[in-house]
């Protein structure tokens, strides 16, 4: 279980977070959705310690760290409780498909080798990337590299793993590829926070659905709750914004 | 001026200037050593914006690239034992090798330091928040992930430094150390055939850059074969382009292009 | 020998008085160096027959031999080279006419053009092709889109370079003391020896290129800002 509390946060002046509190249960995937600058990539960070809280409560599993008094052991430890996977991709330019994927288990985990690549190759099978391990990230295409993200993310055993914005980034025909496999992940049950502007994947994958605008989570439900009725005058906005397409039928 | 031109001279003098060759390397060599370490001390405050020593290692890069190496040459001879003098170390007995040495090595490490510096700042910022993200410690990140992406792209710029400190190497004879440029100048008094000693010296330093050259340049196709073109033309295209960008940076950072000596 | 503080400001003033010497070598050498580095550019980049590979050699031992030995070049074999010249035609010249500061005009002039010649062909190569194009398709010959396109792009690319090739070269003209030209490194060394304070003329000697690559470093930058404001974007 994952409970943040009383999460703020400000860019000099800018407050960007304003006390969010957040509980996601185990095996609960949680669609973040808001504006741009609502903050919503801001939280994520948050939960992996890439950007520091001004204050509140981070728990993971029955980890927990005060943000006020986090020594770097502290953080340390927090961001192995969690895995990211990034809109830039971010895989090791210098490493191939298969050593992003072993990286951490050899590093952080300390795993032998061999256990280390096995259970790699096995995650880049998963994710359909059996074929490409060798290869190096300028060698892919950037719904492979996001693959390899998913598989690292993964190799990690994380209690959650976080997704800002994963498809972003990605040319339009690669975006599929990329959904198929969050969704098949979602399936096992795994623990997901997903920053996200895909509106049909929060509707067939989420489990709740969360709506930030300017710093605060405006409101919270099941898909179906919150896009079918908003209660929230500016959720109704904002949906109505990023879904024209449902205006109109073909 | 000097005896008629006779090429076979030329040849002649090719064995001998060779046999200095050595020293000429090992000034090289140990400059470098000297350098990189250094460049490292000095751009680590950079880097980290620790206060004071940034402002040091500011004044300290400052002054060795806006000074002439001949300059800081006769500056450290005479100047560094009377310093330590203060210190109550006496080194006006160490060979003159160790001052030429210790002169270029500080010369270059303010360049590398400028090099490192650029490299490691050119390395993506995602790289190390994903280093971060999956439970790294700072170290591990920056040994495992940022270090070696910053390494090859500062090959170029330190295949530059390498051979613009080869070619510096050739002032160490105004303090009377015997590498090739003061054995070619020695030959060349003896025998009054100046230019054909100076024909021979130039074309062993050419030979010299040029095998450097080479070999900087397949440490950077090694350090950089995450960058090998990929099947699809158009990625290659964006590929090569990247890296010309980059060379581009590359020559623009360290300004010492060697156009001294 | 003791340090004399007093002493590395006298030093400083006997100094000034070489500064201009190293400033016209430096002028007068970035200046030729500029055109012959231009030249040497424009032929390699649209690959002359002959000249072409002649000028990418020229480029290549310039580069790969230290400025010292240029210099020794000219001066020992330039005079060789006239005086047979002069013999075989009859010209009533003698190369003990041509004074030491012309072998160190010579030579690093021949040593900034190989150096400039890499930094103008940088800046040339960095202009978007699609600006000639432009130019062309506005009607504009290939001079004209030379001239009034890709130069002044080129050029503000190349400012950092430049400045970097003229403190490369101010730098430099301290080898003239090997060729018994008195610049400030050269008066140092006199000073220095006359009064037996090597440290603190050399002090002194550094003080001033300091200065003055400051002084260069400063002026390259306002000029880049200048010259670079169409770069920016946006409407101020």
């Amino acid at each position: 279980m994952i409970q943040l509390t009383n999460i703020s946060k400000s860019f000099g002046r800018h407050q960007v977070l304003k006390q969010i509190d957040l509980t996601v249960q185990k095996g609960e995937v949680v669609v973040i959705l808001g504006p741009s600058g609502s903050g919503k990539t801001t939280l994520l960070r948050c939960v992996n310690y890439l950007e520091k809280p001004g204050e509140g409560e981070i728990a993971i599993g029955d980890f927990r760290l005060n943000c006020k008094h986090a020594g770097k052991k502290d953080i340390h430890q927090l961001r192995q409780k969690s895995a990211m996977v990034f809109q830039q991709y971010n895989l090791f330019k210098h490493k191939t498909a298969l050593e992003n994927v072993m990286e951490g288990l050899v590093v952080v985990k300390k795993l032998p080798k061999e256990e280390a690549k096995a259970r790699s190759v096995a995650l880049l099978e998963k994710v359909g990337l059996g074929s490409k391990l060798d290869a190096y990230p300028s060698q892919l295409s950037g719904g492979q590299q996001q693959r390899v993200g998913i598989a690292r993310a993964l190799a990690m055993e994380p209690e959650v793993i976080l997704f800002d914005e994963p498809t972003s980034a990605l040319d339009p025909e690669l975006v599929g590829e990329v959904l198929a496999v969050i969704r098949n992940i979602a399936k096992e049950g795994i623990t997901m926070i997903v920053v996200t502007h895909e509106m049909g994947f929060a509707r067939d994958v989420a489990s709740r659905v969360v709506f930030m605008d300017d710093g605060v989570i405006v409101e919270e439900g099941t898909p179906a709750e919150l896009f079918q009725n908003p209660r929230e005058e500016r959720t109704r906005q904002f949906l109505k914004r990023i879904t024209p397409e449902y205006n109109y039928s073909i | 001026m000097g005896a008629p031109f006779d090429y076979t001279y030329i040849f002649s003098y090719f064995p001998k200037l060779l046999s200095t060759l050595g020293i000429t390397l090992l000034i090289v060599a140990g400059s470098l050593l000297v350098g990189i370490l250094v460049g490292f001390l000095i751009a680590l405050p950079r880097l980290y914006r620790i206060p004071v020593l940034n402002q040091l290692a500011r004044v300290y890069v400052s002054f060795f690239r806006g000074t002439p190496i001949l300059i800081q040459l006769f500056l450290f001879y005479y100047g560094l034992p009377e310093m330590l003098k203060l210190v109550h170390i006496d080194i006006s007995k160490a060979p003159v090798l160790v001052f030429v040495i210790l002169t270029y090595g500080l010369h270059t490490g303010a360049f590398m330091s400028e090099t490192i510096r650029a490299s490691v700042s050119a390395v993506d910022r995602g790289q190390v928040e994903a280093a971060y993200a999956m439970g790294m410690k700072g170290t591990q990140a920056f040994t495992r992930i940022v270090l070696p992406q910053a390494l090859a792209i500062a090959v170029p710029v330190f295949s530059n430094l390498v051979i613009a400190l080869l070619k510096d190497t050739s002032l160490a004879f105004t303090l009377g150390v015997m590498e090739m440029t003061g054995k070619a100048e020695t030959l060349g008094a003896l025998t009054q055939h100046f230019i054909e000693a100076y024909i021979a010296l130039a074309l062993i330093y050419l030979a010299v850059s040029f095998t450097l050259e080479k070999l900087l340049l397949k440490a950077e196709r090694r350090l950089l074969r995450h960058e090998q073109p990929a099947p699809s033309g158009e990625r290659r295209f964006r590929l090569q382009r990247k890296r010309g960008f980059r060379r581009l940076v590359a020559g623009m950072d360290s300004g010492k292009g060697g156009a001294e000596a | 020998m003791k340090i004399d503080p007093a002493f590395i400001w006298t030093a400083l003033v006997q100094l000034l008085s070489a500064i201009p010497t190293t400033l016209v070598i430096t002028a007068v050498s970035v200046t030729a160096g500029f055109i012959i580095g231009l030249i040497t550019a424009l032929l390699r980049i649209y690959r002359v027959p002959v000249l072409g590979p002649i000028a990418a050699g020229y480029v290549t031992f310039i580069r790969g031999t230290p400025m010292l030995t240029h210099l020794l070049l000219i001066y020992f074999g330039l005079p060789m080279v006239l005086d047979a010249l002069a013999a075989q035609f009859g010209w009533g010249f003698k190369s003990s006419s041509i004074p030491m500061i012309g072998f160190a005009f010579i030579s690093f002039s021949i040593t900034a053009g190989a150096y400039m010649s890499e930094v103008i062909r940088s800046g040339l190569l960095a202009v978007n092709r699609g600006q000639l194009e432009a130019a062309y398709s506005v009607g504009m010959t290939t001079s004209q889109a030379l001239r009034r396109i890709v130069f002044p792009q080129a050029l503000a690319v190349s400012v950092p370079n430049l400045s970097n090739s003229i403190i490369g070269m101010l730098h430099g003209s301290t080898l003239a003391f090997t060729v018994s030209v008195v610049e400030i490194n050269a008066k140092a060394q006199i000073v220095a020896s006359t009064n037996w304070k090597f440290f603190e003329a050399y002090l002194a000697a550094a003080v001033i290129f300091w200065g003055l690559t400051l002084l260069i470093e400063r002026i390259s930058a306002a000029i880049e800002k200048r010259i670079q404001v169409y770069n920016r974007g946006g409407v101020a």
